[in-house]
């Protein structure tokens, strides 16, 4: 039998090996997180099988979305122009500040929802999340930094070392690691939870003004600003006039056609009344400047929407409901979820005073 | 019973070897290395960095960056068989002397030609980050409208307009009327010869006449996807020949 003894014994052998030289994968966990779809929402296009949620990814992500080193000179994190108290917008702000006292040119818009986006910008010019931090970090009138310099600052850190090997396994820092621990906290942005989606599932219900809102919403701004993400992710022209100054022809220049003159993404409308100001450079103050826009200023031109061909009658008595609509869009639990607070703060859930209320 | 279990593990042996032995008389393709080796010229000139050179319609200029991209590597033999090698990307850089050195294994032992593309596809302008030759900090991926400049040519010249005279070549685009990858097919032509060394020449001229002229006094700049970055690749996919091969 001595023959059949070796036998199992090599074999036993060979497996104690294997499991030693694999025996990382086993110790080195992470903590997976379920990505939960609101019900009756469609399927997000993130390809999430690329970049599975983790505990330790979104950590690490969200250690990056606040850690103003990501800029020059330190004072420019993500989260300067992305307050969560405005939905992650630039709170009462139509341009950015930036580097060196530098301004945006456009309006920096609230993160949420962004696993149903395909592509990102006012004009949709970047095709991947992941890919979507490169453009205000290397941005000279943002964050004005290299991501090599990044990438060997982050390098240098031993607690980013800590948080990379924990999220990814091992110690190696590169972008493509970083584009997708940031997305990862950004994935998880999720704002399904206002009055209209407690209403929607039941839980709640609206008070007239709101009720007579949301018909007159399903009339006459639901074909663009479509539920439940409240916008089709479509470029449109809607009649906005050419700033003379920054010259910015919107979605043209990404495909160069001049039919895509002035087209800008249409936003979603989900915590509206926290994104002012409003439009692709701020110029909207308010709600009532952006109704204003529809039913009077806007300027009809060749490839301006053809819904919007005639403008927009909207009667003062429509602009009070669809007022009263647009505020069950807030969703006020999203604004104060300590999750995406910045790391170790106590969540300030009070937002400056809004004179827009 | 011991002799049973001997005779069993001898089987089990034999018919291993047996096996291997089969696999060794199995048809097998013979790999083979090849080296390339890229040369950058102006003309007749070898290109130096920050050196005064003048084109083919005359413009004085100095290059300070010249790199571009190369993949999808395939060689074709004499039968008419293209086979495609392992996709890799690879950055070429003139200011970086091991990038233009190229090791390739081949399939076959005698090339007619060497097919590759000058860019890269759009699966990976549309994938998301890369790491290697592709990582977004090599420098050549526009942030601000995802996608990869295949190619990129930078200096000044005293006929550009811009300030400080700088001309600024960044070719890309991956979208339908927009591609500025280009497939590019080099004649080897060594019928019974192994190849183990092809030296490639790229000369920046054809950058500036090719297929329609180029002139840095009237497009100093580039760098979007479009109609001007289509010209100048439709120019650029004309500037590698092959030199010699050993």
């Amino acid at each position: 039998m001595k023959p059949a003894k070796n036998f199992w014994m090599l074999i036993g052998l060979v497996f104690s090996c294997v499991g030693w030289i694999h025996i990382d994968k086993y110790l080195v966990t992470t903590h997976p997180i379920r990505f939960i779809v609101p019900k009756g929402w469609p399927q997000p296009v993130y390809d999430f099988s690329k970049n599975p949620l983790t505990e330790e990814g979104f950590i690490l992500g969200k250690k990056l979305f606040y850690d103003g080193r990501l800029s020059k000179d330190g004072n420019f994190p993500c989260a300067s122009c992305h307050q969560q108290f405005g939905a992650f917008n630039n709170y009462d702000h139509p341009l950015s500040h930036g580097f060196n006292n530098s301004l945006t040119t456009r309006n920096s818009p609230g993160l949420f929802n962004l696993a149903w986006q395909k592509e990102f910008m006012w004009d949709g010019g970047i095709n991947h999340l992941d890919l979507q931090p490169l453009a205000p970090i290397t941005a000279e009138n943002e964050m004005a930094e290299s991501i090599e310099a990044v990438i060997s600052k982050l390098r240098a850190d031993k607690e980013y070392r800590k948080l990379f090997k924990a999220a990814f396994g091992d110690e190696n820092i590169n972008y493509l690691r970083m584009g997708k621990a940031m997305s990862q906290f950004l994935l998880q942005l999720v704002s399904s939870n206002s009055k209209y989606d407690k209403v929607m599932r039941r839980e709640a219900s609206f008070i007239l003004p709101e009720q007579l809102g949301y018909e007159i919403f399903k009339k006459k701004c639901i074909s663009c600003h479509a539920e439940p993400l409240f916008t089709d992710f479509t470029y449109r022209n809607t009649g906005i006039t050419l700033d003379t100054t920054f010259k910015d022809l919107g979605r043209m220049k990404i495909t160069g056609d001049k039919e895509d003159s002035l087209k800008f993404r249409v936003p979603s409308l989900r915590n509206v009344t926290k994104t002012f100001p409003y439009g692709h450079d701020g110029r909207f103050y308010s709600l009532m400047s952006v109704y204003e826009h529809y039913r009077k200023n806007m300027v009809v031109i060749g490839n301006t929407d053809p819904i919007l061909s005639n403008k927009m009658a909207l009667s003062n008595f429509e602009i009070g409901q669809l007022t009263a609509f647009l505020n069950t869009l807030t969703d006020s639990s999203f604004l104060k979820d300590p999750r995406f607070a910045a790391p170790g703060s106590v969540i300030n859930s009070k937002a400056p005073v809004d004179i827009h209320e | 019973m011991k002799r049973i279990t001997h005779l069993l593990t001898c089987f089990i042996m034999l018919v291993f070897v047996g096996l291997s032995s089969f696999k060794k008389e199995a048809p097998q393709i013979k790999q083979q290395k090849i080296t390339l080796r890229f040369q950058h010229a102006i003309g007749g000139e070898k290109l130096a960095l920050e050196t005064p050179l003048q084109n083919m319609l005359g413009e004085q200029m100095m290059i300070e960056k010249f790199k571009y991209y190369l993949s999808h590597f395939a060689v074709e033999d004499y039968k008419g068989n293209i086979r495609k090698l392992p996709v890799h990307y690879y950055l070429v850089d003139e200011a970086d002397s091991l990038s233009k050195t190229i090791s390739l294994t081949i399939p076959i032992s005698s090339i007619k030609n060497l097919h590759f593309l000058l860019g890269v596809d759009s699966i990976k302008n549309v994938s998301g980050a890369q790491l290697g030759a592709l990582d977004p900090s090599n420098g050549m991926f526009w942030t601000w409208n995802s996608g990869y400049i295949m190619a990129k040519l930078e200096g000044t010249s005293d006929v550009s307009t811009t300030q400080g005279h700088r001309f600024i070549y960044h070719i890309g685009g991956y979208k339908k009327g927009q591609n500025a990858a280009r497939k590019i097919m080099l004649p080897i032509s060594k019928m019974d010869k192994n190849v183990s060394e092809i030296i490639i020449t790229a000369d920046i001229n054809q950058w500036f006449i090719s297929k329609t002229s180029l002139r840095i006094a009237s497009s100093p700049v580039c760098h979007d996807p479009g109609n001007l970055a289509v010209r100048i690749a439709d120019n650029y996919q004309n500037m590698f020949s092959i030199k010699a091969v050993n």
